[in-house]
């Protein structure tokens, strides 16, 4: 970048941190702040500053949270006999948006995975752990993704939850709605047809 | 170099770029390969994506330049594999082993062959542990690091049913006193070189001596699957 300006080739060198952002786009965001958009550039820069700083992972559910326990956990409003476990906060996000959960969550921030370097310690598992004991929880939803890294997860979670005396359940999966058989993958519609339900 | 219709499994995927996959295959004639699988996380792409998960075989095209593979398409070669419970982790655990113990474009076929023939027996009955040792034993054949499990290491003599030895890696089998820690009978040993299953005893003090030759083999490292192994099990 031979821009004369070394403060304008740091700051679009950091854009090129962001997801789907390379050196054009870059570009373009660092300019369209500067010219047009200076007083929201700042108000940017000071809360991505404190978003940073402050934003941790809560001692519960290790959800992000600026508290030690956020506010999920800590509120009455749920339910605290069910315990739903996700891979990653993004997950926890799609299944508040698209569901009726009124429980508690767990996120792990990964899942087994050996080749990635994750194992039992890296996702939290004693402090899971520790939560079943508790004796509060009743039912934990296992929602890992259908990967068979998930599926392995899953898999040693049950476990977990089952020495703990807690009633583990998985989330279902077949032929998402609307779709049709015929483009189905085969691993779907394997395991769609082998856990098919009774309409009486 | 265009490779066509090469059986082959995934053994590992991780994100690569924005909407890509890096696969780490194991191809039956040119060993594990790094394979670019480009725009498979694309929501339109989900079912290709779903074809790229580990233990299904698969009849894959590529293009090879340099270090990395293009993917240039992947069909399935066989009934998808579903390993449940803890064949699962078995199977991240032979994963694990062939892409710590081979390097990237070095072909092993009659590995390929031990891979495939393992993965649908990791779902019977006849114990899981067997099913490992077995692969354990042919992976390294298949890699030059062959066991030698005939005759004594130091003296020479054939094996004694039943002897006590301790075996060394890249020496073989060598006599202790009997009660050694982490002794083996001669009869399991000659046992696991002609494929019959030893005593549960035996069984697992050739867990103990597969790991230390992996481990070995490793430069000294661990398997992190060992340890999701072991929590899994322990909780029985």
């Amino acid at each position: 970048m031979s821009s004369g300006s070394p403060l304008l080739a740091d700051l679009i060198e950091a854009l090129r941190c962001l997801p789907g952002v390379g050196g054009k786009s870059a570009q373009r965001m660092a300019f369209h702040l500067l010219e047009r958009e200076r007083e929201r550039g700042l108000k940017l820069a000071a809360a991505m500053e404190q978003a940073m700083r402050r934003i941790g992972n809560c001692t519960r559910c290790r959800n992000f949270s600026e508290e030690p326990v956020c506010a999920l956990c800590a509120g009455t409003g749920r339910d605290r006999h069910v315990l739903c476990v996700v891979e990653s906060p993004t997950d926890l996000a799609a299944i508040e948006q698209a569901t009726g959960y009124r429980g508690q969550y767990f996120v792990l921030l990964g899942r087994l995975s050996p080749l990635d370097g994750l194992g039992p310690d890296e996702l939290g598992l004693a402090q899971l752990a520790e939560r079943l004991g508790e004796g509060e929880i009743e039912e934990m939803i296992i929602a890992t993704n259908p990967t068979v890294e998930g599926e392995a997860t899953a898999h040693y979670l049950a476990q977990l939850a089952r020495a703990g005396g807690v009633k583990p359940t998985r989330l279902a999966h077949g032929v998402p709605l609307g779709g049709e058989l015929e483009f189905v993958d085969r691993g779907t519609l394997a395991h769609a047809f082998g856990s098919r339900q009774s309409l009486e | 170099m265009r490779i066509e219709q090469q059986p082959a499994y995934v053994l590992h995927a991780r994100p690569y770029r924005e909407t890509s996959l890096l696969l780490e295959c194991l191809t039956r004639d040119h060993g594990r390969l790094g394979v670019v699988a480009r725009g498979v996380r694309r929501e339109r792409a989900r079912l290709q994506r779903a074809q790229l998960e580990p233990f299904q075989p698969l009849a894959i095209d590529l293009m090879l330049r340099g270090e990395l593979a293009t993917l240039l398409g992947a069909e399935p070669a066989g009934l998808p594999l579903r390993l449940p419970g803890d064949a699962g982790l078995a199977g991240l655990y032979l994963n694990e082993l062939v892409v710590r113990l081979t390097g990237r474009q070095d072909p092993h076929p009659p590995l390929y062959e031990a891979y495939a023939q393992t993965l649908p027996q990791l779902c019977m009955p006849a114990g899981l542990g067997w099913t490992l040792r077995r692969f354990e034993r042919d992976l390294l054949d298949a890699l030059g690091y062959g066991l030698q499990l005939s005759f004594d290491a130091d003296s020479g003599e054939s094996l004694d049913e039943d002897g006590d030895y301790l075996y060394r890696a890249e020496h073989g089998p060598v006599r202790c006193a009997p009660g050694t820690a982490r002794a083996l009978r001669g009869g399991d040993l000659l046992a696991f070189a002609q494929d019959r299953k030893p005593s549960a005893a035996g069984l697992a003090a050739l867990r103990g001596m597969m790991r230390e030759v992996i481990r070995f083999h490793l430069g000294g490292g661990e398997l992190r699957a060992w340890r999701v192994l072991a929590g899994a099990v322990s909780r029985r």
